[in-house]
């Protein structure tokens, strides 16, 4: 069934396009009055398309082709979309979440000259996005792919006069680059073993499984195209070991940390593997990779969550962290789980991100957590829905409950990784501990910000003050999505009420029927994930209730090295500085001294130029006038020459005569070689002027009929270039 | 009609050619009867590609053509440079090659 | 008439000829250089309807595109720039005529050898592909790749040539006559005598 899908990411296009264009000369409300309403057109057609045409388009979604991309032999492209479930869902996301955040940046931008700019990437940002979501074939989504990842490194560097955030913009760019390398060779594996790059069309392939079952480097081609595409996920949905670029990308504005670096953009790579599930189910030992990078990658970040002290960076982590609990999600081949704590993640880590942009728009700018406290009062609202987000990701009740729980369930007892079963059940558990670090450090961020007395300034806290309404609005409404989101997905196993679960019903259809799991997993995983959530609040409470208090800062002072040592992140960036980039530098460098300074420009530069000198300096002793011209004519005549003596027949030969009695025999054969060319020859022997012997044959003889002294006269004509030379040779006969 | 002609006419052209490169004063002449030059060698080409039934005549002249374009670009340039300096294109008045 | 060859053919052959040649003929006589350029373009035209009969469509289509086209812009611009006319356009000068006179020569001799020699007949009909942009494509980016990769090169550097060659150079010389007299005035300021002017802050800094 058609849909006009290609709406949806046009209209946000159309946006950007019209905000570059002439957004400089417009007023702020009319900027905003474009943008978001592109973003809200897009919304409502997204919402028309999941809601009115999707449910009469079972079982394959609505389809958009717009036209031919590439056709090039037997590779062809259309520019196609699809919307099902899976991509429908993930559109309402962007097209509702982003629209929240665009009225939320009306607000926290309003101070900031670039507003047209921002809200044009805003705008670009969201219509990429929607392309990666919406594309029928893998490289349409490899171009929302792209644009998103440019949008990211524009957005970033958003604020560019200052160096830092320029270079976490780079940084971003440049390890996305890493991951999309992976992603081409993935491409290009499906293209060469399945034939094809749509998506539906590799998940038919895959469904029969031979073509992508044959070995290939030591294991199986859908092991490595999922392997390969993996690798593209790690760099854009930030894991282990390209995670590094997330944390720097706070230094873009707090809305868009929101809107891409939370909710959207980096959680592409989730929702690809989703997308490519076919193809992940034929290869357990790829989906055990996903899990243990998720679930290594969960535990690792909430970690270094611990001892962040930049609100905006607590939460970056916390982002990282939490796209492992999605990637464990996809990778135990519970894609329902997976993109389930999606959605419900969109929903929380926006809200929070949101709020850490309106505690920084009252702290003066400041995202130190340091320096806060006691805002529970100043900023009820905000107050309000940041509670209402914590509880929501540490599992308490709230969306991230049944999410999260779902995941560790679905991990604990998946089938879909074969031999690798024990890497499940072992994620699942690195999991609960992470849910454990979870609770701990964003009730670690709560309680210092919200609790107890302010610990800055007087100046700032003087102007501490709620933020306006175009801020809170959209923040309210993100924390009615945070605790209610989750309740669209609930467990129809445990309930047997399977209607129950209507994020099941969209899904289903497309990435398979929810994963089975037992009560007793379910109801254990519910009570133990709580309490571990409960645990971690307490602890947190302990060390940080009211600010921070005694056993904080005893712990500090009892291992300060350990402490440091996480809050420098562990020194990744360090090792990766270490072992990749002083390395590539120092090539360079060489390459630079000695290819280029050396190699180049001194030899391969210096030694012609001073042999055309050298030989400049040597000619010029034999030249003449310093006329071009004249050295033509020469050349030309040189030429002349050169045809003329060459088309000779034999212009310098001589005759060989041997003479037996009165018989003369005449060779005029040149050097005495057989001659290449058609030439003529004729024999005059008594200097008649007739000849006596003519032919092709270069040799003649003749009986003289008394002795005497002879001359013989031999002409040579070359009849093809219209020459001819005369020979001629004395013999005197006995 | 036969390969012949067109060869003949593509060796009239470049004896045309080369008259112009050897008999004018104006550089400017001297670069269109080089032009002249090469289109006679690819009138050859191209004659010879159809005789003989293979394309690669036609690729020679496609880079020759690339190559004149090339020619033409730099020896206009050095043409502007040229008048800059001496405010001439005068041939008999450019004898530079010899100092 | 040779044997094979219609009468249009032939006809048609004549007259591009002729055209040519008295377009090329024109071109180096003429005294004015932009009667000279449109003579060239003449010729171009008629040698691009000359390949069309021999088959090149592709390189006809080419000749006009980037011989009348790109490079008889160039030589009308210029022309713009340097327009004289000349009193005494030819120079027969005795070294030149030689030049010329065994040019000649040679064409005698080129004449002769395929004219007497008429094994070069009446070509075999081309194939249906042949002389098309894709049949002429393949083999330009198979077998000559390397080639038309070098002749890329070629046109890039030229381009770079041309940029360089033919830039002014006034305001190099001027910024080099400016940092010398600042280096003067600096020099001159950094002596400790009375009234020292105090040096100018140097360009780009304001």
């Amino acid at each position: 069934m058609t849909f006009n899908l290609r709406l949806i990411p046009l209209l946000p296009f159309l946006g950007a396009a019209i905000l570059m264009l002439f957004g400089r000369k417009w007023s702020r409300d009319t900027v905003v009055a474009v943008a978001a309403g592109a973003i809200a057109g897009s919304c409502l057609v997204a919402f028309d398309a999941f809601f009115t045409a999707l449910p009469l388009a079972e079982p394959n979604g609505l389809h958009d082709t717009v036209g031919t991309w590439i056709s090039a032999g037997p590779l062809k492209i259309d520019l196609a979309f699809r919307l099902d479930g899976l991509s429908g869902l993930l559109c309402l996301i962007i097209t509702f979440i982003g629209f929240l955040i665009h009225i939320y940046s009306s607000g926290y931008m309003e101070h900031d000259p670039d507003y047209p700019r921002f809200f044009a990437y805003l705008n670009l940002f969201c219509g990429s996005m929607l392309v990666l979501v919406l594309g029928d074939s893998l490289p349409v989504m490899f171009i929302g792919w792209e644009g998103v990842g440019l949008c990211s490194y524009l957005l970033i560097g958003f604020w560019y006069t200052e160096t830092a955030n320029a270079d976490a913009g780079k940084k971003a760019f440049i390890v996305n680059r890493i991951g999309d390398l992976g992603f081409l060779i993935g491409m290009f594996l499906l293209y060469q073993f399945a034939g094809s790059l749509n998506i539906s069309e590799i998940t038919t392939v895959a469904s029969t499984g031979s073509a992508l079952m044959q070995p290939l480097w030591g294991s199986t081609v859908a092991f490595w195209a999922a392997l390969f595409l993996f690798v593209g996920a790690t760099g854009k949905s930030a894991q282990i070991p390209l995670y590094i670029w997330l944390p720097d990308a706070m230094a873009g504005p707090t809305p868009v940390s929101a809107l891409i670096h939370a909710a959207t953009m980096v959680t592409a790579g989730v929702y690809m593997v989703a997308r490519m599930h076919a193809v992940y189910l034929l290869a357990p030992a790829a989906l055990a990779i996903v899990t243990a990078i998720g679930a290594l990658t969960a535990l690792f970040a909430a970690v270094i969550g611990f001892a962040q002290n930049d609100f905006k960076k607590v939460l970056a982590y916390s982002t990282v962290s939490q796209l492992g609990f999605m990637f464990v999600g996809v990778g135990t081949g519970n894609f329902e789980g997976g993109i389930f704590h999606l959605y419900t993640h969109a929903f929380f880590k926006a809200g929070l991100f949101l709020c850490a942009g309106s505690v920084m728009h009252a702290m003066s700018g400041s995202g130190d957590i340091r320096i806060m406290g006691g805002l529970r009062k100043k900023l009820p609202w905000t107050h309000a829905v940041f509670f209402v987000c914590w509880l929501a990701i540490c599992g308490i009740v709230f969306s991230g409950f049944l999410s999260k729980d779902s995941i560790i369930a679905g991990a604990m007892s998946t089938e879909h990784l074969g031999d690798w079963a024990w890497v499940g059940q072992a994620a699942g558990y690195v999991l609960s501990l992470a849910a454990l670090g979870t609770a701990f450090y964003m009730s670690r961020l709560y309680f210092l910000v919200f609790t107890g007395e302010t610990r800055a300034s007087d100046e700032i806290k003087h102007h501490i003050h709620e933020s306006p309404g175009s801020m809170v609005g959209p923040l309210v409404v993100l924390a009615i999505g945070a605790a209610l989101a989750g309740f669209t997905g609930l467990p129809g196993g445990l309930f047997e009420h399977p209607t129950w679960n209507l994020l099941n019903d969209e899904l289903s259809p497309v990435l398979g029927p929810e994963m089975e799991v037992s009560r007793l997993t379910e109801v254990g995983v519910m009570v133990g994930a709580t309490l571990f959530a409960l645990l971690g609040i307490g602890v947190a409470w302990v060390f940080y209730g009211g600010g921070y208090r005694e056993p904080s800062r005893k712990f500090a002072a009892a291992v300060p090295k350990l402490v440091k040592l996480v809050q420098d992140k562990f020194r990744i960036d360090e090792l990766y500085q270490f072992l990749f980039v002083r390395p590539i530098k120092r090539i360079g460098n060489f390459i630079y001294f000695f290819v280029d300074r050396i190699l180049i420009d001194k030899i391969m530069v210096g030694v012609p130029v001073a042999l055309v000198d050298l030989f400049g300096r040597l000619s010029r002793l034999v030249q003449g006038s310093g006329d071009g011209q004249r050295y033509m004519a020469i050349f030309a005549l040189g030429a002349a020459v050169m045809v003329f003596l060459g088309t000779q027949p034999d212009l310098f030969g001589s005759l060989k005569v041997s003479v037996t009695g009165r018989t003369v025999e005449v060779d005029a054969r040149r050097g005495g070689k057989p001659g290449g060319r058609a030439l003529e020859y004729s024999f005059d022997f008594d200097g008649d002027g007739k000849p006596e012997v003519e032919g092709a044959s270069s040799t003649a003889r003749h009986d003289y009929a008394s002795p005497g002294s002879y001359t013989v006269h031999v002409r040579i004509k070359d009849p093809r270039w219209g020459t001819s030379n005369s020979l001629e040779q004395k013999v005197e006969v006995p | 009609m036969p390969t012949t002609y067109y060869l003949i006419l593509s060796f009239f052209l470049f004896l045309i050619g080369t008259a112009g490169v050897l008999l004018r004063r104006n550089a400017l002449i001297v670069l269109m009867g080089i032009e002249l030059q090469l289109n006679g060698g690819n009138l050859a080409l191209i004659a010879f590609a159809r005789e003989l039934g293979d394309l690669k005549g036609h690729v020679l002249a496609f880079l020759i053509i690339a190559l004149a374009a090339a020619e033409a670009a730099v020896g206009l340039a050095i043409l502007v440079g040229l008048f800059r300096g001496r405010q001439t294109v005068n041939l008999d008045e450019i004898t530079l090659m010899k100092r | 008439m040779p044997e094979g060859v219609s009468g249009g053919d032939a006809v048609v052959f004549w007259i591009l000829a002729a055209m040519v040649v008295f377009f090329a003929i024109f071109t180096i006589t003429r005294k004015n250089p932009v009667t000279a350029v449109m003579s060239l373009v003449g010729t171009f035209f008629g040698l691009a309807a000359m390949y069309a009969t021999l088959s090149a469509h592709f390189l006809a289509v080419l000749q006009v595109l980037v011989y009348a086209g790109a490079i008889t812009v160039l030589f009308i611009f210029v022309v713009m720039i340097l327009n004289r006319e000349e009193v005494t356009p030819l120079s027969f000068r005795p070294m030149r005529v030689i030049g010329v006179l065994a040019g000649f020569y040679l064409f005698i001799k080129f004449f002769r050898v395929v004219w007497v020699d008429m094994a070069i007949g009446p070509p075999a009909v081309p194939s249906e592909s042949f002389g098309t942009v894709s049949a002429i494509g393949d083999l330009l980016f198979r077998d000559f790749l390397y080639p038309f990769e070098a002749i890329s090169i070629l046109l890039l550097v030229a381009i770079v040539g041309g940029v360089v060659i033919s830039r002014s150079h006034q305001k190099e010389v001027a910024a080099n006559r400016a940092a010398d007299y600042r280096k003067q005035i600096h020099e001159l300021s950094s002596h400790d005598y009375p009234g020292a002017p105090e040096a100018p802050a140097p360009e780009g800094h304001h």
